[in-house]
């Protein structure tokens, strides 16, 4: 599903990445570890067509999206769920209308927005808070609002940058297993974090960066202290 | 059905993002207001003055005197046929001469006066076009026209459609800034929410096009607000005191009032809601990044 050949990136001549092969594929749960400024915002970024490699091709679904015209990367983004440290929820919307706004915005009927809202609010467990602003909200339950927002339009990929940075080690835990679940449906996930607690709890795919380049590829890993002795 | 429901959420948004704007709203009306009402003057100015200087010119007469060779009533066929040409009048030399012996008592000479054509053009631009084409015709040996009058008119109508240009050209671009600046600021407002949008795969329309019709929207209420201050100004000051007063120049104003308005808006409307949107598309391709 995600396949990265050979791909580098720099910035003014400083490598972010550097030659990175990697495949992770369909229905997968993978943990993209490493400290900060080893490359995974780069990586992350670089998935979402925020940033195009220096070098080498990335895919997503078998398209390579160096080749995206900037009027195609839409379409790519919505075959992407993407989910963000500081959530960005809309803050004068409650929950429902956060999750609701890209359907609306991609002209889904208000039935079909009223009923794709609610399924998605009932995978995070939100149902009872579907009429909440966010700042009424707690961190983890502003997340979770977040993760509904990004599965509300079925994407086969879900992308997570460092989604439990905000959050407290048992409310972190307990996103990543919300994530485990939604990947077992069949839905691609990548998280990017350096929080050890969660890796090592859950003992799932690791690979692991430093200084740019790909440090490990474990299947089934744990956060490897070494990458903290940089 | 999906289209017509993105455009429906297009317009929400808009009105969202004028209701955001709040008081700056007033603002760009305001100014684009205040431009539009002096545009519109200018217009209806310069209307009015082509009037009155076509009115002026049509009165302006050439004066042709003919070779006795030529028989003047198939001269003045000949000289109807040009496009210019509104009316011809023939002047026999007789007729003149009887004229003139009833003021000057020059009886007991021969008749010295040439036959001649008066000859009415339809626009006072013309005037200068067809003197020259006139003097060319061999039956023809003199013309005469108040020359500068003919330049004069045709000046200062020049100098009022260029100052006009001029006018309308510094507002319009006074105005592009200032709508640009409330958008921008709109946008700043709104920078959390087009990243998310831009993030989840919303098309560059959805994003961008709300800005373009807040901006058309300020045009449209400009106009509107433009035009009922001409109105206003017409029905209290201009009908009421200044027709009236200035009676002797009436055609400085125009005739048919009720046709003129109706242009003066629609121009009016299609260059406010052309600048709005003009602004707002350019603003929202400058400042939004996807």
């Amino acid at each position: 599903m995600i396949r990265l050949q050979h791909v580098s990136k720099s910035y003014g001549g400083r490598p972010a990445l550097k030659d990175i092969n990697l495949h992770v594929a369909l229905g997968e749960f993978a943990f993209l570890v490493g400290p900060s400024g080893a490359g995974k915002s780069t990586m992350m970024r670089l998935l979402y067509r925020e940033e195009v490699p220096t070098s080498g091709s990335v895919f997503i679904g078998g398209v390579n999206l160096n080749r995206l015209s900037p009027r195609q990367i839409p379409l790519l983004r919505r075959r992407l769920g993407i989910i963000f440290q500081d959530y960005k929820l809309l803050t004068r919307q409650t929950a429902f209308d956060n999750v609701a706004y890209i359907l609306r915005a991609l002209g889904v009927d208000e039935k079909d927005v009223r009923k794709r809202v609610t399924s998605a609010l009932n995978v995070v467990n939100l149902e009872d808070k579907a009429d909440a602003f966010p700042d009424e909200l707690s961190g983890g339950e502003q997340q979770r609002v977040g993760i509904a927002r990004a599965i509300v339009n079925g994407p086969p990929v879900l992308l997570a940058d460092e989604p439990t940075g905000n959050l407290d080690p048992a409310t972190s835990l307990e996103i990543v297993q919300l994530l485990s679940r939604i990947s077992e449906r069949g839905t691609t996930v990548l998280i990017s974090t350096h929080d050890h607690t969660i890796v090592d709890a859950m003992r799932r795919r690791v690979i692991a960066l430093k200084n740019g380049e790909l440090f490990s590829d474990v299947d089934s890993g744990v956060y490897d202290m070494d990458l903290t002795a940089v | 059905m999906r289209q017509l429901r993105i455009l429906a959420r297009v317009v929400v948004e808009t009105f969202l993002g004028i209701k955001r704007s709040g008081w700056s709203n007033w603002l760009v009306i305001s100014i684009l207001a205040i431009a539009l009402t002096i545009f519109g003057s200018v217009l209806q100015l310069t209307m009015s003055l082509k009037n009155l200087v076509n009115m002026w010119g049509s009165q302006l007469v050439i004066s042709a005197f003919l070779s006795d060779k030529y028989e003047p009533r198939e001269v003045a066929r000949d000289v109807s046929q040009y496009k210019e040409v509104r009316l011809v009048e023939v002047i026999t030399k007789d007729v003149a001469w009887e004229d003139m012996k009833k003021t000057l008592n020059a009886a007991s000479i021969s008749n010295p006066l040439p036959n001649t054509l008066h000859v009415t053009v339809n626009r006072a631009d013309q005037v200068e076009a067809l003197a020259p084409k006139l003097k060319l015709l061999p039956a023809i040996e003199a013309v005469r026209y108040p020359m500068m009058v003919v330049k004069r008119i045709n000046e200062f109508r020049h100098f009022i459609e260029i100052a006009g240009v001029v006018v309308t050209g510094a507002l319009t671009a006074a105005t592009l800034t200032v709508i640009g600046n409330t958008i921008h600021l709109v946008i700043q407002a709104r920078q959390k929410e087009i990243e998310i949008l831009s993030l989840m795969g919303v098309g560059h329309f959805y994003i961008k096009c709300p800005f373009v019709l807040q901006g058309a929207f300020y045009g449209a209420v400009a106009a509107t607000l433009a035009m009922l201050v001409l109105l206003t100004m017409h029905m209290y000051v201009i009908q009421p005191y200044l027709s009236q007063e200035l009676a002797s120049i009436a055609p400085l104003f125009p005739k048919n009032w009720g046709y003129n308005i109706l242009q003066t808006f629609t121009v009016m409307l299609v260059l406010g809601v052309a600048v709005g949107a003009g602004g707002g598309a350019w603003t929202s391709g400058r400042y939004i990044k996807i």
